[in-house]
């Protein structure tokens, strides 16, 4: 595999098909453009129950740009962009463009708005050099190095029916240009790893545990924790039940947390305000959570998933405060939607959302923990009875409401201890309410995920079981 | 078009494509094929009243697969150009190349490997679509968008006029035309011509303060003669139906009950709960809930369970599978036995049985595997309000979203869209927001009353294990005695 697409990244003559198709599109009719080239290279090896079972290598580009043309907009993308192709697939597309109906709203950003020093695309320190070094052999190497299976002990009460595995790694390159001058590069790898282990118990019920760990740089993956942890986790469920309904207080697992912060963030998206389809829309400026919730965006974190110096547009990103000490600081509002909604722009997303951790006062009197000293057991002993959630099964919320319901499993606590694995419960509520109700939150974040949202707890959540 | 129209797109022939199965070959796999794919992507969207983005996508390439035993060799490449082909070939071949330097052996005795990977293409070497199953006149992307452009327009005042608490519309026009050719090391050519289009309308209400959403959507494997007046209106009615209900609508106390599923939509726990279960993949690593049950009765008498890759225009159809596996219909239940999994080529030569036409990706990008088409339960011989009469206490589901089975488990948890209390057997307060939760295997067990009204939705489900494929769902009323519901 290794003398196949060996990835050399955006080459300069794919630069200068970018730059030309922004200077074919202005002298074909377009008044802006901006034109991304994207590539990407993913290898990865699959193993079931020990041995190889699939072997891949992806290797994509695609050629994206984004028209204005006569006071109106359209986006556009091909992975086919060399010799004269493009410019038919452009001519084409400035005639689609035409055809759509003007909207006044529809910009470039403006450009004291745009990144400056995104010019090698490694500024952030996310692309590992080793990637350049894997040979197939490593690779294979590395996922058989993950596997459990056939060695994983004495097996009390249970027996393994299958694991499977895979071992992969990417580079992703992106160029971005624009009519205003604009020009942006971002490199990143990725190396990631993943185990699900599927038991059966003394019953012959079967159970399924599923462990992952990723980052940017090769070093910093630990392949060897994951069929372990997730045998452990497929273990610890065997007997699960359905535990009594009633109120009790929430505390969700940084494996899944992210489930309920993706509503949160999603809701203040300049889209979905504009859109009326936000359950926080009118929230900004407002203070309509604890004090203790902060959330920030860490864009420009150094060597960690997320990071980047700008958004789809070019535009700057920075270290923000989303929301600050309970207070909502801030819309995703891209260029777009920002003139429609009549406010000031800031970036398309989060890049990096970090929740800053606390446990709330009063809950932990007897407590100590120093700064980033959070961690799932502490905010259990805080929390003392309740339910930890570490999965979730199902479930939808509404965006326009908040109201949501989730199928979730997990364990019950008491007295900060796990008691029994608990299943097919459910948890209902709405949004708005669930996060005025936050209690605590971790330092606990899985280091190798874009959302850095930590262990959570939550007061008087409606569970039915 | 004939087998030249489709060399042509691709630019490349015959003997090319056996150069490159050759090198795919070269180490050792049984088996190697080559999906070729051509797809242009279109889409409009009405906001704010006009119609004011779009655009198009266009993606080319060519995925090579080499199987080894039960073993998967897969690359692509975004040129068709031999030296590329050639290139990506030999990447997949190296699956092969891996059993030789000292992987452990397959668990597929040797001799069966291959034996049911004889010819499925049903054509004798080289198979255009038979009688096409979404024929059309014109492909999607020969046709000028301008035209649909009045279309979604009605579409938006239809809705407008139907409600006065209506404060945004939202109409999403999605079409593509995808071209594919399939070679596979038998010699065996397959070219297909795949149309497709999907409207999504979302409405967003506001009364008193309130606001809620509703969505409806309808999707084709059709050409833009489907596209007519009444549509509009049927997606406009559709998209308002049921608000006035919404916004009355509360939580119920939860607890466990008997749910009555309504015709259509809810077919959507079918497709998740039990049809995931189905598919040969989990069952071939022993993770599914229903490993080692074929043959066995895991419901009553009477209920049968069907995905049927052969409805004309359905978003499921399939004249072939993405293996060239020509589309069939495939009982998975028959009169309440478990009869056939749903097969690829790997999993039909794990249990020695034929393709069942199940093989299918989401591009050129991904190796197929097997997954559902149109996923329904036949029809029973009760009376839908005879159904519901025979409830004293419980909830009726019109529509679920987001659906989640855990395969192994069997567990899974649906999203009520929509419904309403049923108290002493007729349909009371409308609910909302609410879960149900389950077991797959024991709620098929519970299913104690099917209705003759047997209805496959045309709504826009697109099914995500590992990969987006195109779906549709279909269910008749169904009484399923005991679940348990999620609510205050």
């Amino acid at each position: 595999m290794d003398n196949v697409m060996e990835f050399s990244g955006i080459t300069n003559e794919e630069i200068s098909a970018a730059r030309h198709c922004l200077e074919y599109a202005l002298s074909s009719g377009a008044s802006k453009a901006r034109v991304s080239v994207s590539k990407n290279v993913q290898d990865s090896i699959q193993l079931l129950n020990g041995e190889v079972d699939k072997v891949s290598r992806n290797a994509d580009r695609v050629l994206s740009i984004n028209l204005f043309a006569d006071g109106r907009y359209g986006t556009y993308s091909t992975n086919r962009f060399s010799g004269k192709e493009v410019e038919v697939f452009i001519s084409k597309a400035i005639e689609r463009t035409k055809m759509l109906t003007p909207d006044k709203f529809r910009d470039l950003p403006s450009p004291d708005r745009y990144a400056l020093g995104a010019v090698t695309g490694m500024e952030l320190g996310l692309y590992d050099r080793t990637y350049e070094g894997i040979s197939a052999e490593d690779r294979i190497a590395a996922a058989l190095s993950g596997s459990i299976y056939g060695n994983a002990g004495p097996q009390a009460g249970y027996g393994i029916i299958s694991e499977e595995c895979e071992y992969s790694d990417s580079v992703d390159d992106c160029y971005m240009a624009d009519s205003q001058g604009f020009e942006g590069r971002h490199t990143e790898t990725s190396f990631s790893f993943w185990s699900e282990m599927t038991i059966y118990d003394s019953k012959g019920d079967r159970y399924t545990g599923y462990w992952w760990t990723s980052s940017p740089h090769r070093n910093r993956i630990d392949i060897g924790i994951c069929s372990p942890t997730a045998l452990e986790k497929a273990i610890a469920q065997t007997g699960a039940s359905r535990h009594d309904g009633g109120r009790f207080t929430m505390v969700v697992d940084s494996r899944c947390s992210s489930r309920l912060a993706a509503p949160l963030l999603n809701a203040l998206n300049g889209s979905a305000i504009q859109q009326k389809n936000s359950f926080l829309e009118g929230s900004l400026g407002q203070k309509i959570f604890p004090d203790e919730l902060t959330i920030k965006d860490l864009a420009l974190s150094r060597g960690m998933t997320g990071a980047r110096l700008f958004d789809s547009e070019g535009v700057a990103t920075a270290d923000t405060d989303i929301i600050r000490q309970g207070r909502v600081e801030m819309y995703f509002a891209n260029t777009y939607y920002a003139a429609r909604l009549g406010i000031r722009p800031t970036v398309d997303g989060p890049s990096r959302p970090v929740v800053r951790p606390f446990i709330k006062d009063g809950l932990a009197k007897d407590l100590e923990y120093g700064e980033n000293g959070i961690n799932l057991q502490t905010i259990l002993e805080s929390a003392r009875d309740g339910i930890l959630v570490t999965g979730f099964n199902g479930g939808n919320y509404n965006r326009a409401t908040g109201y949501f319901s989730y199928g979730v499993e997990g364990f019950a606590f008491r007295d900060g201890k796990i008691t029994c694995p608990v299943k097919e419960m459910l948890i209902t509520g709405d949004m708005l309410t669930l996060w005025k109700s936050v209690i605590a939150a971790g330092s606990d974040a899985c280091e190798g995920s874009r959302w850095q949202i930590p262990a959570l707890a939550f007061g008087n959540v409606d569970f039915a079981g | 078009m004939n087998q030249e129209d489709f060399f042509n797109i691709f630019r490349t022939g015959r003997n090319r494509m056996e150069q490159a199965v050759a090198a795919g070959l070269s180490e050792g796999g049984d088996w190697c094929d080559l999906y070729f794919e051509y797809t242009v992507y279109n889409d409009l969207l009405l906001k704010d009243g006009e119609v004011n983005d779009g655009g198009y996508n266009e993606d080319f390439g060519v995925g090579i697969r080499v199987l080894d035993g039960d073993r998967t060799g897969y690359a692509y490449s975004e040129s068709t150009e031999l030296k590329d082909m050639l290139a990506a070939a030999k990447a997949a071949s190296s699956i092969a190349c891996r059993t030789a330097s000292g992987c452990k052996a397959s668990v597929i005795q040797a001799g069966t490997v291959g034996r049911h990977r004889e010819s499925c293409s049903g054509m004798n070497g080289v198979s255009t679509a038979r009688d096409s199953l979404y024929a059309t006149g014109k492909t999607w992307d020969n046709v000028q968008h301008a035209m649909f452009l009045p279309f979604l327009k009605r579409i938006d005042s239809s809705v407008r006029s139907k409600d006065g608490s209506i404060v945004r519309v939202m109409v999403h026009f999605a079409d593509y035309q995808s071209y594919v050719m399939m070679f596979n090391s038998l010699g065996e050519l397959v070219v297909d011509s795949r149309p497709m289009c999907s409207i999504t309308v979302t409405a967003v209400f506001s009364r008193n303060g309130k606001t809620e959403n509703s969505t409806a959507s309808w999707s084709h494997r059709c050409g833009a003669e489907m596209l007519s007046p009444e549509l509009a209106e049927r997606l406009a009615c559709d998209v308002v139906k049921g608000i006035d209900a919404r916004f009355e609508a509360r939580r119920p106390k939860g607890g466990e009950m008997p749910v009555v599923m309504g015709a259509g939509a809810s077919g959507i726990l079918l497709h998740e709960a039990m049809g995931h279960a189905f598919e040969a993949d989990f069952n071939r690593k022993g993770q599914s809930i229903f490993s080692d049950r074929i043959g066995r009765r895991i419901c009553r008498q009477g209920i049968s369970i069907v995905d049927d890759g052969t409805i004309p225009g359905n978003r499921g159809a399939v004249n072939h599978d993405d293996e060239g596996v020509p589309g069939q219909k495939t009982y998975m239940v028959e009169d309440g036995i478990l009869t056939s999994y749903l097969h690829d080529r790997i999993s039909a030569s794990f249990y020695g049985v034929s393709p069942t036409g199940n093989g299918r990706r989401e591009s050129f990008r991904f190796n197929p595997i097997p997954r559902m088409r149109a996923t329904y339960m036949e029809a029973g011989d009760a009376c839908p309000e005879d159904i519901i009469g025979s409830v004293r206490h419980g909830i009726f589901v019109d529509e679920f979203s987001n659906g989640q089975v855990k395969i192994g488990e069997g567990d899974f948890t649906f999203y009520v869209k929509s419904g309403y209390l049923i108290e002493n057997g007729r349909l009371t307060a409308p609910v909302k927001d609410i879960n149900v939760i389950g077991n797959g295997p024991e709620a098929l067990s519970r299913i104690t009353a099917v209705g003759n009204d047997l209805k496959i939705d045309d709504g826009t489900w697109t099914c995500g294990k590992e990969q987006n494929v195109p779906v549709s769902v279909g269910i008749p009323t169904v009484l399923v005695s005991s679940l348990v519901v999620g609510g205050e």
